[in-house]
């Protein structure tokens, strides 16, 4: 091998990089806890652990009220840092183990940190994870992604499908853009988006920013975003919209998750359609019916200590048509997707499905029993000559 | 003659403090068997009924009950101290006399001003004081409950706690807590006394439970001892005959809260650290075989506390039928443990009263935590769901707390191992040697356990909510723990560290531990809470401190070490009694 490889491969090779990779990552990960005090999960997520570079806000170190600290550095992120570790391992393997019993432990154990880390990237750029919900009686046959939103203009008149086009919250969030296409029956601009937000009733008459439909009776109020560290909260987008057809405005309306039944109905040229900001809509090609839904609690008490939801599966694509019973902790894997049973509407009316797919669901598992093995044997084998001279 | 006597006296040790145990044991079950008083309170104390979503004797919902109102478990009446049973009926059946009771604890200025009180400076007030103002209480309550509860104020939680306290006494005073009815064959479930007697007026057929409880009650209202001794005994052997297993239980738990084994362990663990620090100090100063003599007797007496530790342990377990780590408070009392456990094993390779000595710290801290975080309540609440009795979650959560016992352990000895070599002469290069084998060791320990554990926590979480790793405030600070000690050994590996290196990052190990386990927990607080997690959150940073001076100790340079000068000045002079001590130590 020709020299400058060769060193090359030895600095990639070396237990210093090891140990720098590793108070690396105790930073980032610092960072990224520190992170979800006041920023979602799934944001700290993409920020800091699934990219290449996380941009530190080092504000995250100073309370607000002690100093206000502007400024972000660029740090290597999750993917960076991740990737080096594969590459460090790899490396060191080539270039320093030799294969022997004495080293069997290590070996395994590594790799089963290379599978490990390879999972949570396969998980982070293939899993994708989604709410089902459905009030008991009724059934569903789409995953909500409660991470977006989407505006959808809804054309009913054809009796047999409705006609939907879906405008993607990545266009909605700028104040005063334009959204233009051949398939909307009117442009639409977006006067104000509010990532998170909660609508409270206002008396008849009172002035709303809202020219028509069911903002008439309602004001809007930003909320903060929902922050990891609170668990399974969910931010609720509201927009105001004004719609033009022709250059001649229609009128301006307010849009929000929390309106999506029923919804508002726009008149154009004797036309109605109709429109709803909602969370993005995933349809699968099967239907799942909600027979009964249970939630036990102590007694006595609120707290929950069991909830299932008793579920009727349809899909004609299959010729499949079953019930099954999904729980706490005894979740329905059908079609490459896990049901999980998550959460239940208010007053117990309806259950909350998780649904995840993630190709690389296994990948965890296999990399944990090799890792655990090798440690076992590792340690283990330490352990016993440290007996055996104890003992003598 | 004397050596005679240096192996005797650790068994002496351990036979005195088991003496001195069982007598604590006797005296527990005496109480719990009834008292010289004219009324049976403990064996009415006995009686199971069901709160919080779980059946436990009246006694433990007076405890918790009275602990929430006044932070206290026992209250002065007419000058003399009375248990907790006492006041409870009192509230139920002596109403009048029970408002009097000075039983609320306001803690803030402004809510106390809302009484209107003379005395401004008194902080126990009684239900009579509060009732005048009860609307405005209710009206403030109100106000408060629409802030969210991250938001809020001192004043404004402080008033919501009144507004709770309030509340938990009059469910006790009018009866519709806990819920003292036990199942029957027409109703299933457990019910509230007063919905009992309304349902008995509605269908004619009176619960036998009603009628024993309203004899108790008007027999202790009216002051006739006998007939309330008759009528508790009655009931009770109602359900020696119908349910047994209830009232067995019920009957433990109230000797359970009155030996409590986790106070007496504590004053035990100090014992302990006492001799192993006498133990470590003779050897330093004298050399003397006494050094090792205490040390032994520091260890017989660490086992004895050890089984006293285990049996606590064991009770919760079989009181609550869930495995013995489910929220903080216990988390703690396991953390202890676990250390204690592998302290015992430690010192079982190394005889020098090091590992002891570190036990008996780590004991008595982890169990003066628990009683602090048991703060208000019943420290055996029952769980949500979705923590309910999974064996992925069950062994994550065990595996995990081993983990932080190990982290805990690897870092009180090399805190001991720093103490020892900066600010004394007495790290000798044995004890150096025997403490970096024990950190190194531990901390593989460690190593394995805190991954385990962390696997363990994902496989949990990918069968409940099919996400093996969510990158939550919780799960990093696990991966924290894990890298940390990874770090640690490939830096040992790579020769980057020496032994001092171990030793201050084994000391960053307790940092890092201390915030995977509570800092996490104080994450959605913030600055603005008040209250018992403000008061964690000062003394964590305080431990912080601590740990880092600790560590700025630890990085002194070599020549710096007191035990490195004298080693280097007088290496001779020093070293004879060490050897003494060593061959005193292998004899015994």
């Amino acid at each position: 091998m020709p020299q400058p490889l060769h060193r090359c491969l030895d600095a990639l090779a070396s237990l210093k990089l090891t140990v720098a990779l590793f108070a690396l990552s105790m930073c980032l990960i610092f960072a990224g806890t520190l992170a979800q005090v006041h920023g979602g999960i799934w944001d700290v997520m993409a920020g800091y652990f699934r990219t290449p570079i996380a941009w530190i806000e080092l504000q995250l170190f100073v309370p607000k009220q002690l100093a206000t600290v502007p400024g972000v550095v660029p740090f290597p992120g999750g993917y960076l840092l991740g990737g080096l570790l594969i590459v460090n391992l790899l490396a060191a393997h080539a270039v320093r183990f030799k294969l022997s019993a004495k080293r069997a432990g290590i070996i395994v154990l590594h790799l089963g940190v290379i599978v490990l880390l390879v999972g949570e990237f396969v998980t982070g750029l293939l899993a994708d994870e989604g709410l089902m919900t459905i009030d008991e009686g009724s059934h569903a046959s789409f995953v909500e992604d409660i991470r977006e939103a989407e505006l959808v203009v809804m054309d009913r008149s054809d009796a047999e499908v409705d006609d939907v086009v879906a405008v993607p919250e990545s266009m909605l969030t700028t104040p005063g853009r334009t959204v233009r296409h051949d398939a909307l029956p009117f442009d639409i601009t977006v006067e104000q988006w509010l990532p998170n937000s909660r609508l409270f009733n206002v008396p008849p008459g009172t002035p709303t920013r809202a020219t028509l439909g069911a903002g008439l009776q309602l004001d809007v109020r930003e909320q903060p975003p929902a922050t990891g560290v609170e668990g399974n909260t969910i931010d609720w987008p509201t927009a105001y919209i004004t719609l033009h057809r022709g250059g001649r405005p229609l009128g301006t309306w307010l849009v929000s998750t929390f309106i999506q039944n029923p919804m508002q109905p726009v008149t154009v040229d004797g036309r109605t359609y109709h429109i709803a900001l909602r969370f993005k809509r995933t349809y699968k090609p099967y239907t799942l019916h909600l027979l009964e839904f249970r939630h036990d609690r102590f007694v006595g008490t609120q707290t929950p200590r069991n909830f299932s939801s008793r579920i009727r599966l349809v899909d004609p694509t299959q010729n499949e048509d079953r019930e099954a019973v999904i729980s706490m902790n005894n979740p329905l894997r059908y079609d490459g997707a896990t049901f999980y049973q998550s959460a239940y509407k208010e007053g117990d009316v309806g259950t909350v499905l998780q649904v995840v797919r993630n190709p690389g669901w296994l990948l965890p598992y296999v990399a944990c029993s090799l890792v655990a093995l090798g440690m076992l044997i590792h340690f283990g084998m330490h352990l016993v000559r440290f007996v055996g001279r104890a003992v003598r | 003659m004397m050596q005679r006597i240096h192996a005797i006296l650790p068994w002496v040790v351990a036979v005195a403090a088991v003496a001195a145990l069982a007598l604590l044991v006797v005296q527990a079950q005496r109480g719990a068997a009834g008292d010289p008083g004219a009324y049976h309170l403990e064996r009415f104390g006995t009686i199971p009924v069901s709160a919080d979503g779980r059946v436990k004797p009246m006694d433990t919902v007076a405890r918790t009950s009275l602990m929430l109102l006044s932070g206290r478990q026992s209250l002065e009446i007419d000058g003399e101290p009375q248990p907790a049973i006492r006041w409870l009926l009192d509230v139920m059946a002596q109403r009048e006399q029970a408002e009097q009771y000075p039983v609320f604890r306001i803690d803030h200025p402004d809510v106390r001003a809302m009484l209107h009180e003379e005395e401004p400076t008194e902080n126990r007030f009684s239900f009579a004081q509060i009732m005048p103002h009860w609307q405005g209480i209710v009206e403030q309550a109100q106000r408060v409950s629409d802030v969210p509860s991250r938001q809020r104020n001192a004043y404004q939680r402080n008033v919501l706690h009144l507004y709770q306290q309030v509340s938990v006494y009059m469910n006790l005073h009018t009866r519709r807590a806990p819920y003292m009815i036990p199942p029957s064959p027409t109703n299933d479930e457990w019910m509230p006394f007063e919905q009992a007697v309304q349902e008995a007026q509605a269908t004619g057929r009176t619960h036998p439970a009603v009628t024993a409880y309203m004899t108790i009650f008007l027999a202790y209202h009216h002051q006739q001892p006998a007939q309330f001794n008759e009528a508790v005994a009655e009931y009770r052997t109602l359900f020696t005959e119908r349910a047994p297993a209830a009232l067995r239980k019920a009957n433990f738990e109230v000797f359970f809260s009155a030996f409590r084994p986790f106070y007496h362990a504590t004053s035990l663990y100090v014992a302990v650290f006492l001799l192993a620090a006498g133990s470590l100090l003779l050897r330093g100063t004298t050399g003397s075989v006494w050094a090792g003599t205490l040390a032994q007797m520091a260890l017989a007496l660490l086992v004895v506390t050890f089984c006293l530790h285990t049996f606590g342990l064991a009770s919760r377990v079989y009181l609550q039928g869930r495995p013995p780590v489910t929220n903080l408070y216990s988390s703690a009392v396991f953390v202890g443990w676990g250390t204690v456990l592998l302290a015992i094993l430690v010192e079982g390779f190394h005889r020098l009263g090091l590992a002891t000595l570190g036990a008996g710290v780590v004991g008595a801290v982890t169990l003066i935590i628990a009683h602090n975080l048991a703060g208000d309540g019943d420290t055996m609440e029952m769980m949500q769901a979705v923590l309910d009795s999974n064996f992925w979650l069950a062994t994550h959560v065990i595996a995990i707390t081993i983990g932080y016992s190990a982290t805990f352990l690897a870092g009180i000895l090399a805190i001991v191992f720093i103490l020892l070599g900066v600010c004394t002469p007495w790290l000798s290069r044995e004890l150096n040697q025997s403490l970096t084998r024990m950190v190194y060791g531990t901390i593989c320990f460690a190593l394995l356990f805190s991954f385990v554990g962390t696997v363990l926590g994902g496989i949990w979480a990918d069968q409940s909510w099919g996400r093996f790793w969510g990158w939550d405030p919780k799960e990093n600070g696990a991966a924290l723990i894990v890298l940390m000690h990874a770090l640690i050994l490939h830096a040992r590996w790579g020769g980057m560290i020496q032994t001092r290196g171990i030793m201050v990052l084994a000391v960053a190990g307790n940092i890092i531990t201390a915030w995977a386990w509570f800092g996490t927990n104080m994450l959605g607080v913030g600055l603005h809470s008040y209250g018992f997690m403000d008061a964690a959150m000062r003394w964590l940073f305080a431990f912080v401190f601590s740990q880092l001076a600790i560590m700025g100790l630890g990085m002194l340079p070599p020549h710096l070490w007191l035990s490195a000068q004298t080693r280097n000045g007088r290496p001779a002079a020093r070293k004879a009694p060490a050897e003494g001590t060593r061959t005193s130590l292998n004899r015994l």
